[in-house]
């Protein structure tokens, strides 16, 4: 009945995990430093080169207090390299004018996050992620804006809608995200089926074995891997067993959505005239 | 996986998806609205791995692997969609696209916009060259000037002389 040979009584019963305390005030701080700096970039990139400096120097200061806030151990300084390099490209992406700049700052952005999805052993999701964005989305877009650009800068790539309002909300649901984080509330005790440990562990009152926290001394190391999503064999299982319908569906959106593309991009006979 | 772990990459989930939030608030070209969107589901799938690992299940995977799938999607169609529209006014600005919206909102932000703005220089045209009727060139060949005037001996002469046959 059991697979994994795990000794249900073995594994304690523990009641979440400790949650440490609250985010330091100077979140907020990073958070407003990281608004004013990408309005100086936005600002800088069309008028002078000495807002431009500014605006750079205003993110650095916001990356350097984030370091300081934000504990960093010593073997997630890969993890924070790819972190800094996708928030990088994504400001480059969103203060470029030049559209197509802007896409390969999205490409870094996009390239970087899928680094830290390795890291995070999703490397499935990391592999399809950059197939689809940087293969395919990436290449095909950068084809259309190299077709139907001019030499020339055009107004609407130069003139934005509302930066202020933008980066206002953006700040705001930044500073909420930042404030859930830091007060995640209770965590409740996992609880898996030993019989089906790819399967759904859930928390609180489903039945199965309470999960243990990760650094558990005397698990062996084989019965820490069953309780880590990491590989992607079991990543497999679970989709073609637990969500079979779901991975149909979406089978079914796939090809829908490419039988809509292909009738939208169609030449009609208007056009052609 | 450590709490401050975990901390740091949902913290990054959020910037990246406020990062999109803002490119597609602003920007007003189509595709690049599009890769703010793109950006704000790679945030959101960042996210869902993240619960994936701090909860031991794959639920959180499943769910960026149905994120990806749908983002294929809005790409091919988003494609499709810019490709007619461009064949329709050749421009990937959106507000030439706003015939729907309220007639208040102000229409378009161009008319004020002073940045980038560089005199053009245009070549100037001297008018070059000399009218040969009125004043042939002084080292034409008698016969090409006989040729285009008729009997002309040449110089200011032969003008008065053309003048008085006219």
């Amino acid at each position: 009945m059991n697979p994994l040979s795990i000794d249900p009584s073995r594994l304690p019963v523990v009641s979440g995990e400790q949650i440490p305390g609250s985010l330091s005030q100077a979140m907020l701080l990073v958070i407003l430093l990281g608004a004013a700096a990408y309005l100086l970039l936005q600002h800088g990139v069309v008028k002078s080169k000495a807002i431009l400096a500014a605006g750079l120097g205003v993110f650095a200061l916001a990356v350097a207090l984030a370091f300081s806030v934000i504990p960093l151990q010593l073997d997630a300084i890969v993890r924070m390299c790819f972190s800094v390099l996708a928030v990088g490209g994504g400001l480059a992406f969103i203060t470029a004018r030049e559209p197509v700049h802007a896409a390969l700052g999205f490409a870094t952005a996009v390239l970087s996050a899928c680094g830290v999805l390795f890291m995070q052993s999703a490397y499935f999701i990391a592999a399809a992620t950059m197939i689809v964005y940087a293969g395919a989305t990436i290449i095909i877009f950068l084809f259309v804006l190299m077709f139907a650009q001019k030499s020339k800068l055009r107004t609407y790539d130069i003139q934005l809608t509302n930066p202020v309002i933008a980066t206002v909300v953006a700040a705001a649901l930044m500073f909420a995200v930042a404030w859930s984080v830091a007060e995640p509330g209770e965590v409740l005790p996992i609880k898996v089926d030993l019989t089906r440990p790819y399967s759904l562990a859930m928390p609180g009152d489903a039945p199965g074995v309470n999960m243990p926290p990760t650094a558990q001394p005397e698990m062996t190391a084989q019965e820490l891997e069953a309780f880590t999503p990491a590989k992607t064999s079991g990543l497999g299982r679970s989709m073609f067993t637990d969500y079979l319908l779901a991975v149909e569906l979406a089978g079914t959106v796939l090809l829908v959505a490419t039988i809509g593309a292909i009738v939208l991009a169609q030449r009609t006979e208007r056009d052609a005239a | 996986m450590n709490y401050s772990e975990a901390h740091n990459l949902l913290l990054l989930g959020g910037i990246l998806f406020a990062i999109g939030l803002i490119g597609f608030l602003t920007r007003r070209s189509l595709i690049l609205m599009f890769l703010s969107l793109e950006t704000m589901l790679s945030g959101v799938s960042l996210n869902l791995i993240v619960f994936s690992k701090m909860h031991h299940n794959y639920q959180g995977q499943i769910l960026a692997v149905m994120v990806l799938t749908i983002a294929a999607c809005e790409a091919a169609i988003a494609l499709a969609m810019v490709v007619s529209l461009f064949r329709r006014k050749p421009t990937l600005d959106v507000q030439a696209w706003d015939e729907l919206s309220e007639t208040i909102v102000p229409r378009s932000l161009d008319e004020d916009f002073e940045g980038f703005a560089k005199e053009e220089h245009y070549p100037k045209l001297v008018p070059a060259g000399l009218d040969p009727l009125d004043q042939p060139m002084p080292g034409a060949s008698q016969a090409v000037l006989e040729k285009t005037t008729g009997t002309l001996s040449g110089g200011a002469t032969g003008n008065a002389e053309v003048n008085q046959r006219v």
